[in-house]
Order: structure tokens, then C-alpha cells, then sequence
């Protein structure tokens, strides 16, 4: 019961864009905290894989300058880039990066693209799936997946069980990057029917408790016990697994990088908080949800 | 010696006859004309929004099978299904259960025993429809996807029709049994008691003179629960699958209900709306699903108003 309670809470931060305080009520009240920094609140919105270090820094920036910082997951990356266009949130939160046609959007917005760590994107499976022998995915099998020539895991080497294939939403970072690795751009992927999942934790949640189940999802969050991140096999025949080292030297081939976005050059209370992900105990974050930080980048 | 003179109904001894344009009265004259002009508003700039799709797409807006944005292909026939589909479902279960519980709780249970009934039920309605949809992705779907397995069926996952059916079942629950039992009350006790004077039993006095003198009101229940479930996004979103196109062999085969699907309230709870904005196409095309569900919504609600209203001039 206590397990359930905690993955609702969990889940109803993560999944649902509901207010993403982390701390619950300590943090909801931090506006009212006395010697504020500001009357208007600090606003994020965007992807779930950078709302994690981030939001656990904004916990860390409300305890100890009292700034009043509100964070949502409200469409994933594309809803950061929206509101942040829309002058919505003053951060975007992005694991993609930024389009020409997303500049064109809003001429009047600078983007400002800030570099905070890099993320791998895995194709992760059920426990079915590994347990019937199915560890590693070549892009021909991915892109023969996603186009519903093959339908049934034994055509891959596993079991007699039909692929349940769990796209990630159109506009999510990880289906961008799934799209660039297989098809070399998301406007040149094909239009297909699934059943499509959002946020990482609903993703999670549903492959696992799936039988035959597949998706894409941020590495961090394949946890090797209810999901499984399949191994990729490169072109030159190499299996290369999402591990850090190799998601370092970029030989992982669906590896992205995490951004923040502000409209221009950060100023006041936006540049107090890129600066803190920017710094030693901002990367220990980045580094500490499974993420690569700025220092462990070999490229 | 003056003589006395009878009020006429709505006429009032404390307050002056003449009608006097003061603040009360004024600030509630604003007050009023700012939520009609909220919705006018809210309704002109859909409607606005919503024009460049019937250029583009014309009736097969209404009539296409297809919605793939990238290639501009905007058809939203399959979600109109969804939607029907799972809101049919959820008042098929919700409707006689409700009704049910409503009779059960009005007529075999004493009165002190009803109020905590009807608490606890009022009490669901309180329960916000994102913990609803948690719930459903904890519990619902994996037993759904088990039961349909164990049936000899083969779903592809826990996400269809038949489970955003199911959960929106529990959730318009509490509407049907709450406004069930308020027209149940509503029948006069007179016509109880000649029931019983005409020596009809509990069970045949229900059956031929309650249900029926409170027929309307528990129409307009019904209706008022459609209007939820025909709205619902967020639980729905979270166990509907949210799958594009799937147009059903026929309506209501089953193997479309076991399936994932889409409606209009979850298509419009998903991350599209972020990608549509600046295509004003698209943007139309997302805009017309909500003109769609809020101008089905209104209906429902406005003719369960409508009966409910006819029904109390008669009683």
C-alpha cells in the first residue's frame, strides 16, 4: 500500500503536469517565505527527463535564497519551447534541440540554448522480452518495427508474443531522437498508428506491466528490474550498450543533449538558477539522475 | 383607518417597491454580464480559430478516418467513436448501477443509514479525476488486460475502449445516484402511499409507480453523467492508449473496444496542441475538436436541464 501511495505521488508529479513541487506543501509555500527575492515567480515548463535535476535544484534554491520557482511537465519538450515562446515560463526545459522551424514560430523570442548534461535515449522492453532472449535491436529491425512489417517478437529471436509497441508522443525529446537515429530527421518518419505514452514514468509503468511490451525511453529510467534497455546494433555489426562510457564518446547512437532555454541572456532570478546547474553541486545533480554531465563529455 | 392590503407574491415589506438602481444591484447586473460574455468570448474565438479546417478539409474534417498532422491529414471520425464508445460503456454500467443504488438506498434503507450512503457516494465525486486515472493505470488496466486473457482473448495491451469505459463508469457513479435519488424523493408520498393502498407490494410499487413518476429526473440524471463522461480528459488519457485512427469493423465490434483508441478529450489532453500552435491549419484542426466537445457538451447538459424542468411541471 505504502508502495502505491508513494508511485501515485510520484507519478501525479511526473506524469499528469500537475505542480511539480517536489517537496509538496513545503515548497507550494515558499512563496510566502519572508525576505523573497522577488514577488513574481521563477516558471519552468518542459521536458520530464530535465524537469528531474531540475526541479530537485529549484527544491535547493527555494531552502536556501527563499525564490518562489514553479515547475511543470506540461507536453514534455515542446511544451517548454511553446510556453517559453508564449512568454509563458521564463525557463524552458528541452531534450531536444531547438528546430529552425521552432525560431520561426516565434520571431520574437531569442532562444538561448543552455547546455546543462546529455542524455541516452534506449529502446527499453518488458521482462518477457529480455527473459526470452531478445537483448539487442539493429535500426533495420527498429525502423521494421515501427513500420509494422514485423510484428511478433520469435521474427527478432524471442518468443511466440505479439510487439506491443508503446510510441513515445510526437513533440517528446526521446521520440525526436528515436527518429533521427532510424529515419536521419523526425519530418522524414513515417506516419504510423500506435498506442502512444508521455511522460517518463507513465512510459516506464505501462512496458513494464505489458507482455511484449517496447518503447523509448531515457536510459536513466530503464532500471534493469521492471524494464530493460536494449543494446543497439551499429552498422558496422558493433552491440553497443547505453553505458556512460559510451553514451561519453557518442559511439551510443540515440544519446541528446539537455537543455535549458531562456529568452535571451539569463538575468536575475533566471540566471541564478542556470548558473546553479551550471556549478559543481547544479552537474552532481545532472550526474546523480543518470544523466552524463558537461565534465564527462569526451567529444 | 387605512385599509389593509394583501402582498402579492415576490413582493417584499422591507425593501422599497420602486426598483432603484443601486449597488447591489448594479455590481450583480456586471457581475452577470461578465460570465455571459466569458463564454461568448470563449465561443467567438473557437469558432474564429476554427475556421481555416473547413477550408482545408471541408466535411471530411467531420468524415475522414485519417489524422496524420505531419502529412495534413485531419479526420476525426475515429475520435468521435472513441468518444461515443467509451462514454456508452461507462453510462451502460454507471446508469442501472446507480439507479439501483439510488432505489436501494431511498426505499429499503433508513434514513439515518442513506445519509452516510449518499456521503460516501458524494464523496467519489470528490476524488480529482488525475488520482482516478492513477488508480486506473495501478489497477484497472492490468486487470482488464488479465481478465480479457484469461478469456482467450489477445489484447495487445491493458489500454482500450472498454478500460477508459470502465473507469469512467466509477466515475459518473456518484452523478446518476445522487440526482437518481433526488428524483426518486421528489415523487410525492401520496403516490407511495395509494401504491401501497392499491395493495401493490414494495417491489411492484417501485417498479410500476416510482421508476416511472420519477422517469424524467432519472433521465436527466443519465444525461448529466453523459455530459462528465463526454468531457472527462485526464483520466481517460491515461488508459484510453490514445491510438490514432482506429475506425472499427463495425460500431462497437469488439475487438475496437478491447483495443486502444482516442477521443476528442484526450487527443486534446495530449502534447499536439503544443506542436499545433503557429500551424493555424492544425491549430484549427485541434481547435475544432474542442468547439466539437464543448457544443456536444452544452446539448447534453441544456436537455438534461430541459427534462428535468418539463418533469417538475408535471409532478
Amino acid at each position: 500500500m505504502k508502495r502505491i501511495l508513494k508511485f501515485v505521488l510520484v507519478a501525479c508529479a511526473m506524469m499528469a503536469g500537475c505542480k511539480d513541487d517536489s517537496g509538496g506543501g513545503a515548497g507550494a509555500s515558499s512563496a510566502s517565505t519572508p525576505g523573497s527575492a522577488s514577488a513574481m515567480a521563477l516558471k519552468l515548463n518542459g521536458s520530464t527527463t530535465v524537469n528531474l535535476p531540475a526541479a530537485e535544484a529549484a527544491e535547493i534554491l527555494r531552502a536556501e535564497k527563499g525564490m518562489n520557482i514553479q515547475m511543470d511537465t506540461h507536453g514534455g519538450s515542446a511544451g517548454g519551447i511553446s510556453q517559453l515562446g508564449d512568454g509563458l515560463v521564463q525557463i524552458g526545459m528541452s531534450s531536444k534541440p531547438l528546430s529552425d522551424d521552432d525560431r520561426k514560430k516565434y520571431p520574437k523570442i531569442q532562444f538561448n540554448p543552455i547546455h546543462i548534461g546529455e542524455d541516452a535515449v534506449a529502446l527499453i522492453v518488458s521482462k518477457d522480452v529480455w527473459d526470452g532472449g531478445v537483448k539487442t535491436l539493429s535500426k533495420q529491425q527498429a525502423k521494421d518495427i515501427y513500420e509494422g512489417k514485423v510484428t511478433n517478437w520469435k521474427e527478432l529471436g524471442g518468443a511466440d508474443q505479439r510487439i506491443a509497441f508503446f510510441n513515445k508522443e510526437p513533440g517528446r525529446g526521446t521520440w525526436e531522437v528515436f527518429a533521427h537515429w532510424v529515419y536521419g530527421s523526425p519530418k522524414s518518419a513515417p506516419a504510423v498508428n500506435f498506442p502512444e505514452v508521455g511522460g517518463n514514468e507513465e512510459t516506464r509503468n505501462k512496458v513494464a506491466s505489458t507482455r511484449g511490451a517496447l518503447s523509448q525511453l531515457s536510459s536513466s529510467w530503464a532500471d534493469g528490474k521492471t524494464v530493460f534497455a536494449l543494446a543497439l546494433k551499429a552498422d558496422d555489426g558493433q552491440v553497443v550498450e547505453p553505458a556512460p562510457a559510451n553514451i561519453a564518446t557518442g559511439r551510443y547512437p540515440m544519446s541528446r543533449p539537455l537543455f535549458l532555454l531562456t529568452d535571451g541572456e539569463p538575468a536575475r532570478d533566471v540566471k541564478t538558477f542556470v548558473d546553479f546547474l551550471l556549478s559543481a553541486r547544479g552537474q552532481a545533480l545532472v550526474r546523480k539522475h543518470g544523466y552524463l554531465s558537461l565534465d564527462q563529455l569526451k567529444r | 383607518m387605512t385599509p389593509t392590503r394583501v402582498l402579492t407574491p415576490g413582493e417584499s415589506l422591507f425593501l422599497a417597491p420602486r426598483r432603484q438602481w443601486d449597488l447591489v444591484r448594479a455590481s450583480s447586473y456586471g457581475f452577470t454580464a461578465v460570465t455571459v460574455l466569458a463564454l461568448a468570448v470563449a465561443l467567438t474565438l473557437l469558432v474564429w480559430q476554427n475556421l481555416p479546417i473547413w477550408g482545408h478539409s471541408g466535411e471530411g474534417y467531420f468524415t475522414g478516418k485519417n489524422w496524420y498532422f505531419r502529412h495534413q491529414a485531419f479526420g476525426m471520425l475515429p475520435m468521435l467513436y472513441g468518444t461515443i464508445a467509451v462514454s456508452v460503456i461507462a453510462l451502460l454500467l454507471a446508469g442501472p448501477i446507480g439507479i439501483g443504488a439510488a432505489v436501494f438506498a431511498g426505499e429499503y434503507l433508513p434514513a439515518r443509514a442513506r445519509m452516510v450512503m449518499k456521503l460516501m457516494i458524494e464523496l467519489l465525486a470528490g476524488i480529482p479525476s488525475v488520482v482516478y486515472g492513477l488508480l486506473g493505470i495501478l489497477i484497472l488496466r492490468n486487470y482488464v488486460y488479465d481478465s480479457l486473457r484469461a478469456m482467450g482473448m489477445d489484447p495487445l495491451s491493458g489500454d482500450s475502449l472498454l478500460t477508459a469505459g470502465l473507469l469512467l463508469a466509477v466515475m459518473v457513479l456518484p452523478t446518476v445516484m445522487t440526482l437518481a435519488d433526488d428524483a426518486l424523493r421528489g415523487v410525492s408520498p401520496i403516490q407511495r402511499q395509494a401504491a401501497r393502498g392499491l395493495g401493490l407490494s414494495q417491489g411492484q410499487s417501485i417498479l410500476f409507480v416510482l421508476l416511472p413518476q420519477a422517469g424524467r429526473g432519472l433521465v436527466a440524471a443519465v444525461l448529466l453523467a453523459l455530459g462528465r463522461a463526454l468531457g472527462e480528459a485526464i483520466a481517460v488519457f491515461l488508459v484510453v492508449g490514445r491510438q490514432d485512427n482506429q475506425w472499427p469493423r463495425f460500431p462497437f465490434a469488439p475487438d475496437s473496444l478491447i483495443n486502444a483508441g482516442q477521443t476528442l478529450a484526450s487527443k486534446l489532453g495530449g502534447a499536439e496542441t503544443n506542436i499545433a500552435y503557429g500551424d493555424p491549419v492544425h491549430w484549427a484542426a485541434v481547435v475544432g475538436l474542442g468547439l466539437i466537445l464543448l457544443s456536444v457538451v452544452i446539448t447534453v447538459t441544456l436537455l438534461s436541464a430541459w427534462i428535468q424542468r418539463r418533469g417538475e411541471a408535471h409532478v
